[in-house]
């Protein structure tokens, strides 16, 4: 666990942000900073337990192997996969470019 | 180059992207004929990411993977599970990608290949198994465009990532490397080893280091190289660059350079404006897998004879010199075609002639493959077997060979190849039907009494005698005269 | 009695009786939808043309008798998590306005070859994420109780709902209590599975490891015959069991008797109300006297279940809400110079605060250098409290405790601190993260409010809790108690 002085910076809260593709102005930046400060402490007390002997449940069920026949199945005709696109050319989604 | 090569160490490593022949999709039961489809036709819920869709792992693809994995040599372990790779592009429908981070499907192999004479083995570090993205058209250039057009056809389309270890030393051993990976991929059916259509992709991590240092130099990525001749002209740009950076002492970039084919160099592809972290975590949608020793000895016992083991035959059941060996067993499609010529009656050297001659001449030109070709091994082995009778001139040969493969049937052309040299005089026909007629007497008095078959029979012995050559519609007409 | 105060069982047997039609029934729960629906909010969306086809359909196959199941003509509310094929869901998210699935979830496709009467799509908190229905993009739902006060979330919506009158029943979904807290905020019987145990395909993803969909009723019986319905393995949903269901109804009437019935005494938390405490241990008094043996029991990682949650929940949350980037549905907001910045700017608009907050915190924690220190070992801590449940499972047949730790409280009062806001799971999250089942029955009234009582039980151990949740719901008449939206008997 992070050292408690590391408190979760604005720069943290922008960094974050960016990853996640959040839009987010500098009067919310230092907001959900003192909120999510507020929340990682109270989740400091996950270091209360003794985790050393304990694997990780990424997988709550004992299943293993499930899987499926290599078969075709019919697909959403292209209307209908486009019906919903907020933007589109012709049969193609449209976005904006790409540029950086 | 040679004050290069004993300056510095070059050090290549390569990361080929195979998508794998299923029919359907990684996650769901799309079809994964996305080449022709129409735009966004072969989607569905789960592959456009839709709220609420689920992903299901397609059994086949995985056993492709393993089946991969064992033609290099690595090892399987027992656990393996997929991740999510997450980050935001659009032709990445669920803002993350169903891959495969800390414990793939396999690990730590090789691959071996020759190079003039020499062998040489690369480390295979992992070959796992993910999912395809869509695929981008951009309005106009990518740096002028306003918008892109994206289709999901090709998105969950299952895909192989093959990483070799930093062991190849040149442009050489690098195509060659992908050559026999190629090779191998169409050997045991996974991937035809198209790189044109994006099938098989190919980046590159090239580095230089001071001969005799153990550590490696700035490592930087190329993309984009479409073909076998792209991957060498590439990488022996990039060496000859990094060179003359690092000998006018400059410092080099760890950075992504895309080659571009027209121009003939790489170009520094613009460093992303945020660093990527990629978060992995594992997929929980998805359970993991148990690989059991069972299930591996299964796949294995169905893999077929890859290309090594192939060549080695060629060499010493049919004789071949191990360079025609290797280039002939280099493509599936090519090393089958020879065997089923010979198969037919061909002699083996002669048939590997005229497929590493003047067929792959003709091929590379059209850059086509040999499947796509009209010519047949029947044809070639008929061809064969007319020069070998000496009935046509090698320089004739050469000819009606090119004139076969033009044609969208090569039987016209073999045809008359046979018909310049065949016996239609009278004088000659006569003296064989009445040979025919001497030598068979029983057949001849059968035909008297009516049998059909008998006259097909003797037509069949006149053919024998003339070593093929004779006019059997004439033959026939003469007998049943004289008979 | 009013038609829309009736259990789906009496119903049913109406039904079947011939006594009223599907139409007729559905038509009374829409009058008391326009009746009442403006004052609790509990809809987002009222499809009264798909359910009236619905129950003309139900009513020709009990005319013709044919294929009649339980749930035959019994009209019930959807929470619009759920996707229904061609109806607007919105997960209660702007992101969502105006997305149509092209599919239906397969619990939907489950409930119409019953022949069930589809209301329309409950009011939730966004993306399933809180617990008072106050993060609803669209309007926050009230509780019919008393209007000011929050009816529980995530899925308010659909709690409400039953205990107006709005619906006979509904399906919601529990990921950290968003079942069974809401069902205790107003008085109702609420049910989550154990993880695995229903589909989640169709069900628009909160937290993958830990969505599950369950019932929510006026009583026991009731919750029995809607799990049995959507229950069972999917292949479409890799997670979900291939184990058998059994027959929730054929132990349902067993009573307690000779049953040995733990109380976690981590479970009387340091937040909860005196009369909430006092209700409950009168609870589990009574189901002593039904003849069940009561035993103190010690779940050591209670303390850090919340923690964990508030990692495990936001770091796949935010994995699975990246794919709501304006693209392919829902909503775009135009603008950006380029994609990054159309993204950007979709989700800044399109997501409420609760939702960003969870984004951040889950990208925090799954981000280079602090996925160690946060989501692998909240992971470990999962598996700790599983191990924790199953020690106590070695001891005893079920778990008694409280769903949540207050009664309703008024719309507001916790908006501000969202760690207030998170303590309201603090009962309920544990079963989540243990992989388990838990059940909230009515256990009384805390100032004319509703509380309720927990039933745990293990995983796939639904008939279990269910009895157990029967056998006090038998004894008691707290589950006949109306909100005063829902109406005196007539």
């Amino acid at each position: 666990m992070p050292e408690p002085e590391s408190e979760l910076s604005s720069r943290q809260v922008e960094h974050v942000a960016r990853l996640a593709r959040l839009g987010i102005t500098p009067e919310e930046v230092l907001r959900y900073r003192d909120q999510l400060r507020n929340i990682l402490h109270h989740i400091e007390a996950l270091n209360r337990a003794d985790t050393s002997k304990v694997p990780a449940t990424a997988h709550p069920l004992e299943e293993r192997n499930v899987m499926r026949e290599d078969r075709r199945e019919p697909c959403l005709p292209a209307e209908t996969a486009l019906a919903n696109a907020p933007s589109r050319d012709d049969s193609y989604f449209k976005v904006k470019a790409i540029q950086e | 180059m040679t004050a290069i090569a004993t300056r510095y160490e070059v050090v290549v490593g390569l990361e080929v992207h195979a998508q794998i022949l299923t029919q359907s999709k990684m996650f769901c039961g799309c079809s994964t004929d996305y080449l022709t489809a129409p735009p966004n036709a072969n989607t569905c819920p789960v592959c456009l990411g839709l709220p609420g869709s689920l992903p299901v792992i397609n059994r086949r693809a995985v056993e492709a993977t393993i089946r991969t994995a064992l033609a290099l040599n690595c090892e399987i372990p027992e656990f393996s599970k997929f991740d999510r790779k997450n980050y935001f592009y659009p032709d990445l429908p669920k803002g993350y990608q169903i891959s495969q981070y800390d414990l793939p499907l396999s690990r730590h192999g090789y691959l071996e290949f020759d190079l003039k004479g020499e062998g040489k083995r690369c480390g295979i570090t992992r070959v796992h198994l993910e999912e395809d993205t869509g695929k981008l058209l951009h309005e106009g250039a990518i740096h002028e465009a306003q918008a892109s057009l994206v289709n999901f056809n090709r998105a969950g389309v299952p895909l192989m990532e093959i990483v070799s270890e930093p062991d190849l030393r040149s442009a050489d051993e690098a195509r060659e490397y992908v050559m026999r990976l190629r090779a191998i991929l169409q050997y045991i059916g996974v991937n035809h080893g198209d790189m044109e259509s994006g099938q098989l992709r190919c980046d590159a991590n090239v580095s230089l280091r001071p001969a005799g240092s153990a550590e490696l130099g700035t490592k930087v990525e190329i993309k984009n190289m479409n073909s076998f001749r792209a991957i060498h002209r590439a990488i022996e740009y990039e060496i000859e660059r990094q060179s003359e950076v690092l000998g006018s002492g400059g410092r080099l970039a760890q950075e992504t350079r895309g080659w571009n084919d027209a121009r003939a160099l790489t170009v520094s592809q613009r460093s992303k404006e945020f660093a990527e972290d990629y978060r992995y975590f594992p997929e929980p949608d998805l359970p993991p897998l148990d690989v059991s020793r069972e299930w591996v000895a299964e796949i294995r016992s169905g893999l077929p004879e890859l290309p090594a083991a192939r060549r080695e035959r060629l060499i010493t059941t049919l004789g071949l010199t191990p360079y025609d060996a290797s280039l002939l067993t280099s493509s599936k499609p090519m090393v089958e075609f020879f065997e089923e010529t010979v198969r037919l009656g061909a002699p083996a050297k002669t048939a590997a002639n005229w497929i590493l001659g003047d067929f792959s001449r003709l091929l590379n030109a059209d850059r086509k493959e040999i499947d796509q070709a009209s010519v047949k091994p029947v044809h070639l082995q008929q061809l064969i077997s007319l020069i070998d009778s000496g009935a046509i001139t090698g320089r004739m040969a050469k000819q009606t060979f090119e004139a076969m493969y033009r044609a969208l049937d090569p039987s016209p052309a073999l045809q008359a190849a046979r018909d310049s040299t065949q016996i239609s005089g009278d004088a000659d026909l006569d003296r064989i039907a009445e040979q025919v007629i001497a030598e068979n007497e029983k057949s001849v008095a059968d035909f008297k009494a009516g049998k059909e078959q008998a006259l097909k029979f003797l037509i069949g012995q006149g053919m024998k005698i003339s070593k093929g050559r004779a006019n059997p519609q004439r033959l026939d007409a003469l007998l049943r005269e004289k008979i | 009695m009013m038609l829309y105060q009736r259990t789906i069982r009496d119903l049913h047997q109406m039904l079947v009786d011939r006594e009223i039609s599907s139409v007729e029934l559905t038509d009374a729960v829409f009058n008391q939808i326009d009746a009442v629906g403006d004052k609790t909010k509990a809809y987002l969306l009222v499809t009264r043309d798909l359910a009236l086809r619905q129950a003309k359909a139900a009513d020709e196959r009990l005319r013709a008798k044919s294929d009649i199941r339980p749930l035959t003509g019994i009209p019930i509310a959807l929470k619009d998590v759920l996707c229904v094929k061609d109806v607007a869901s919105t997960a209660g998210s702007k992101i969502l306005r105006g997305f149509i699935p092209p599919y239906s979830a397969t619990v939907v496709e489950r409930l119409e070859r019953e022949g069930a009467v589809f209301l329309g799509k409950t009011n939730c908190d966004e993306f399933a994420m809180g617990s008072s229905n106050e993060n609803s993009g669209y309007r926050p739902v009230h509780n019919p109780w008393a209007l000011d006060r929050v009816p529980g979330g995530s899925s308010g919506g659909s709690a409400a709902a039953v205990a107006s009158g709005e619906a006979i029943a509904a399906l919601g979904s529990d990921t950290g209590g968003s079942i069974r807290q809401p069902a205790a905020l107003t008085g109702i019987v609420g049910m989550k599975p154990t993880y695995g145990r229903v589909s989640r395909y169709g069900l628009i993803a909160f937290a993958s490891s830990l969505d599950q969909i369950g019932p929510m009723t006026r009583d026991v019986a009731d919750a029995a015959l809607l799990l049995q319905a959507i229950a069972g393995h999917d292949p479409r949903d890799s997670t979900s069991s291939s184990r058998p269901v059994p027959d929730y109804l054929a132990t349902l009437t067993d009573g307690v008797k000779g049953m040995r019935l733990g109380v976690p005494k981590e479970y009387f938390v340091a937040g909860m109300e005196p009369a909430v405490g006092q209700s409950i241990r009168d609870a589990i008094r009574l189901l002593e006297q039904q003849g069940a043996s009561i035993e103190e029991v010690s779940l050591p990682h209670s303390d850090v279940a919340l923690p964990a949650y508030y990692i495990i929940a936001p770091a796949e949350a935010s994995s699975n809400l990246a794919r709501y980037d304006g693209t392919r549905y829902g909503f775009q907001a135009g603008g950006g110079r380029n994609i990054i910045e159309e993204y950007m700017l979709t989700r800044q608009q399109g997501f409420g605060a609760e939702v960003k907050r969870r984004i951040m915190l889950g990208t925090y924690a799954l981000s280079s250098g602090y996925y160690d220190a946060y989501y692998l070992q909240a992971q470990k801590v999962r598996t700790l409290i599983i191990e924790d449940f199953k020690a106590a499972f070695t001891k005893v047949d079920a778990l008694l405790g409280a769903t949540s730790p207050t009664a309703a409280f008024e719309l507001g009062a916790k908006t501000q601190d969202p760690v207030a806001m998170y303590l309201n799971d603090i009962i309920t999250i544990p079963a989540n993260l243990g992989n388990v089942c838990g059940i909230s029955v009515p256990c009384g009234l805390v100032d004319g409010l509703p509380i309720g009582l927990q039933v745990i039980a293990p995983g796939f151990g639904e008939e279990t809790a269910l009895r157990v949740a029967y056998a006090f719901e038998a004894a008691t008449e707290f589950h006949k108690a109306r909100s005063p939206l829902m109406g005196a008997a007539a």
